[in-house]
């Protein structure tokens, strides 16, 4: 008997110690593989172009400040002390920038002269020609467990922030093997005075396994459990290693689904820039915040946060790692942590929704959530705000006017830069900051008078068959259907207008003329400039579909008309701008494929009649100044029984275009005009984009021709308009009504300077 | 008024440097004449990319601050990165649009990539510029003729 319980006991301590070995080993195995870092993943981040800030550059100051407000950046009444402070005296602005790539944290005095920048100074006086702003953080893609981070490596971390945390975490860290049992003992004395849990004898090893394999729960079996894996943490891996892994792994905050874990990421999420760059009080405050992430931080409970990093400050001068005065100078500094805009996990749904459509043609769903990936993008967050405010002010201007009639009018905005292709805002939806049906992409509707320009275009590269001044019929037409029907088109006057140049019938989106044009280009010859233009999609051949009768999204409207404001060079259109690896590195590029698909003269002339839109056609009603300092041009368009607003318009190097609508494709009583061009105006007029001079195509050739017939007129004919031709291609006849007044009578001192320069030009 | 012998030595002076000054102006109207004229010169000229390579990289930009990035661009261009070259030079169209050593090095670029629609894209695209200059005009003449 006494035998058969000796083998059982024998047999369950065996047992025990199978299990136990076993256990051991799992956890040894979780241990390496997490701090080897094969589990540790780091999310993509998604930021915002960077702004770049050059000397000569145009740059209005109040779109600066608007910049430095998204960044966070904080005014100061003395010059900047610290990096994200900025000031400002009359036409002057100092910037402490917070560093990006190779662009060190520093202070640069900026002075603005007629919109430009006229110089930029550095701290010590010199002057440098480029600085860059740090982008703006709009995003993330993040793992299923929402943990977010910035890995460092040890010469990242500053050798004061590793003292603060000794001195506050653990004081005997380089002295015991994982617990520290003169720790235990102290707090044990202290939590048995005051009869409750005063203070933790966990060690830094003890809480960074708690963090990495444990939940947050008080239990004695998970205490045994932790101090398991911190023995074993402590065989396998360096001191140095171990604070390493503390640092970049602990959690120091929470913002909504997404908990912010080490400094290099607390840094950035607080205060806006890198560990290095952080003052003592700064550091101070994060270390502090180690006790009670959310009792602590600077955000919700500034006071206390406060006395906290007071208090880590106090331990600092105590063990002499502080002198006394700057113990006295970093009591005194106030909390200051920057504003929880910068924070948000996506700003800009519709605009993610781009970049994630982008990011899944080159990468996989798991490289994006774990290998820290930085996607810089074209987002311009400056324009993204105020295409936002332009969307929604407009449309409840709108919904004031028009009434309950206008009660869900949904919207869609985009903006991109013409020549590159690049997307810098996009507007989904008139509540922009909500994630939902994203009408800029994805919403299909017929596109009216927008495609108009594209028929026009057709003809004008048939230069020896249609110019500008080329007559249209615009009297009523008839064309038989197949079912035997006679199809009518009238004009949205609901007037015949007889023969009009064809400049006019652009320009005034004249119905009639336009199906007529389109019959007689054919529909293989619409259909090769649909093509040339970027559109995707085969037109169905009826006479209808020369009134916009054909459904596109706003995105692929825009990229149609990309083609014609850059000049004939299609580029396509791009969220992205490039992706670097976790050190910074170049990744992946996403780089610019123009294309001449269009020769410079037929859209130089296409170009003409879209700014005649602006000076007396269905977009009239800007100053002459405004449209020559924009070099605007720009096209309305009303699908059938206004059940859509468009327009589409290009200013400076950039266009823009808007749909306003309802979703159930109901009638919502406004056409280009009335609705989708006022968000344009709006959101143009603040912008106020310059333009610069550009050379016209060599073949071109400037004639005055009479408005009516489009035949030879001159200067001081009445009814004359001077537009350009493709040299050959100028009408020849002048009525004889016309000739007196196509001779221009010079001044006596014209003709003497006149007669000078040919004389000069003669002798060389 | 007399006009003395000096003065007579001063007017001539006078008009020898005008007469100069329009002399280089002649030099520049000899460029700005339609340069398709010149196209089986521009064929023999695209045969030697080597030539036209070190012509492009002559080319320096107006502003200082372009100036530093085509610095950093050529040497990454030196260095064999042509994507980082790339970035960099597309960094610089972002500051300045008007720049044609810019346009002229993208476009060089993209000949080196294979991606000759583009270079003649990039070039046709600087010939735009109201600013650049005969010799810059004449050599994105030649890039945008490779097409």
């Amino acid at each position: 008997m006494r035998f058969s319980l000796k083998i059982f006991i024998y047999l369950a301590l065996l047992i025990l110690l199978v299990i136990c070995t076993a256990y051991v080993s799992i956890l040894d195995s979780k241990v390496t593989n997490k701090l080897d870092g094969a589990l540790w993943t780091v999310p993509a981040k998604v930021y915002a172009r960077p702004l770049e800030l050059a000397e000569g550059g145009r740059i209005h100051l109040d779109i600066l400040k608007k910049e430095l407000d998204i960044l966070s950046y904080e005014k100061t009444k003395e010059s900047p002390e610290l990096p994200g402070e900025y000031s400002f005296t009359g036409n002057s602005i100092s910037i402490y920038v917070r560093g990006f790539e190779k662009q060190k944290p520093s202070l640069f005095s900026l002075k603005f002269k007629e919109g430009k920048i006229e110089s930029i100074k550095r701290k010590d006086g010199i002057l440098i020609d480029l600085i860059q702003l740090e982008p703006l953080s709009i995003g993330g893609m993040y793992p299923i467990h929402l943990q977010d981070r910035i890995l460092l490596n040890f010469s990242q971390v500053p050798e004061d922030l590793k003292e603060m945390i000794l001195v506050v975490e653990d004081r005997d860290f380089f002295d015991h093997r994982g617990i520290s049992l003169k720790s235990i003992a102290r707090a044990f004395i202290k939590n048995t005075k005051s009869m409750g849990i005063q203070e933790g004898g966990s060690t830094i090893t003890q809480q960074l396994a708690k963090s990495l394999f444990f939940s947050p729960e008080q239990t004695i079996r998970r205490k045994i459990k932790e101090a398991l894996a911190a023995i074993l943490i402590e065989i396998h891996y360096s001191k140095e290693e171990i604070l390493l892994a503390y640092i970049n792994d602990v959690f120091i905050a929470q913002s909504g689904k997404r908990a912010i874990h080490g400094f290099g990421l607390a840094s950035q999420f607080f205060f806006g820039t890198t560990l290095k760059n952080l003052e003592i009080d700064q550091k101070a405050l994060l270390v502090g915040m180690l006790k009670g992430p959310s009792l602590y931080s600077p955000v919700k409970n500034p006071k206390k946060a406060k006395e906290r990093r007071n208090l880590v400050l106090t331990l600092l001068r105590n063990d002499f790692l502080l002198t006394q005065e700057e113990y006295v100078k970093f009591i005194n500094k106030p909390i200051k942590a920057i504003s929880p805009t910068y924070k948000s996990l996506s700003k800009y749904p519709s605009f993610n929704d781009l970049v994630t459509m982008d990011l899944k043609k080159n990468f996989k769903d798991r490289d994006l959530r774990t290998k820290g990936l930085k996607i810089i993008t074209n987002l311009d967050p400056v324009i993204q705000n105020l295409l936002e405010d332009s969307v929604k002010e407009t449309v409840l201007v709108l919904q004031k006017k028009y009434g309950d009639k206008l009660q869900d009018l949904e919207g869609a905005a985009i903006v991109i830069d013409s020549f590159s292709g690049e997307i810098k805002a996009v507007v989904g939806s008139t509540d922009p900051k909500t994630y939902g049906f994203n009408r800029s992409i994805n919403a299909l509707r017929p596109i009216g008078s927008l495609i108009k320009p594209f028929i026009y275009l057709s003809a004008l590269q048939q230069f020896g068959k249609y110019n500008l001044s080329s007559l249209l019929d615009d009297s009523k037409l008839s064309v038989p259907l197949s079912g035997g029907q006679l199809w009518e088109p009238n004009n949205f006057d609901k007037k015949f207008h007889g023969m009009i140049p064809l400049h006019v019938a652009l320009s005034e989106s004249y119905n009639v003329a336009t199906t007529r044009l389109g019959l007689d280009l054919g529909y293989s010859s619409v259909q090769k400039t649909f093509t040339e233009l970027g559109i995707e999609k085969e037109i169905s051949e009826y006479p209808s579909v020369f009134l916009g009768a054909f459904e596109m999204t706003p995105i692929e409207v825009i990229q149609a008309y990309q083609t014609i404001a850059s000049g004939g060079f299609y580029s396509p259109l791009k969220a992205i701008r490039k992706v670097n690896s976790s050190d910074n590195k170049l990744f992946f590029s996403y780089p610019s494929k123009p294309e001449q698909r269009f020769r410079s003269e037929p859209i130089f002339l296409l170009k003409f009649i879209l700014k005649q839109t602006f000076l007396r056609g269905t977009a009239r009603g800007f100053p002459l100044k405004v449209i020559e300092r924009w070099n605007t041009g720009g096209k309305t368009g009303t699908s059938d029984d206004q059940r859509d607003s468009w327009f589409v318009g290009y200013a400076g190097d950039y266009l823009m275009l808007v749909w306003l609508g309802f979703d159930d494709n109901r009638k919502s009583l406004l056409t280009g005009r009335s609705g989708a061009l006022q968000v344009w105006k709006k959101f143009m007029s603040t912008l106020d984009p310059q333009a610069s001079e550009v050379r016209k195509p060599s073949r071109i050739k400037y004639e005055w021709v009479d408005h009516g017939d489009g035949l030879l007129s001159g200067e001081k004919c009445k009814g004359s308009l001077l537009i350009p031709f493709i040299s050959g291609t100028e009408p020849t006849f002048l009525p004889d009504n016309r000739k007196k007044c196509r001779i221009n009578e010079e001044s006596y001192a014209s003709k003497v300077v006149k007669k000078i320069k040919e004389a000069v030009q003669e002798r060389q | 008024m007399k006009i003395s012998k000096t003065h007579f030595i001063f007017l001539v002076f006078v008009c020898f440097f005008v007469s100069c000054a329009s002399v280089s102006k002649k030099q520049t109207s000899f460029y700005d004449i339609e340069i398709q004229k010149f196209s089986s010169e521009i064929k023999l000229l695209l045969n030697d990319l080597d030539f036209l390579k070190s012509e492009v990289l002559k080319v320096n930009a107006k502003r200082p601050s372009i100036q530093r990035i085509l610095l950093e661009a050529d040497d990454y261009w030196r260095k064999g990165n042509l994507n980082q070259t790339n970035s960099v030079l597309e960094r610089g169209l972002r500051i300045a649009k008007d720049e044609s050593a810019l346009y002229l090095r993208l476009a060089h670029l993209r000949i080196e990539q294979g991606l000759d629609k583009e270079a003649s894209a990039f070039a046709s695209r600087g010939l735009f510029n109201k600013d650049a200059s005969a010799w810059e005009l004449l050599l994105l003449k030649i890039y945008s003729e490779e097409n």
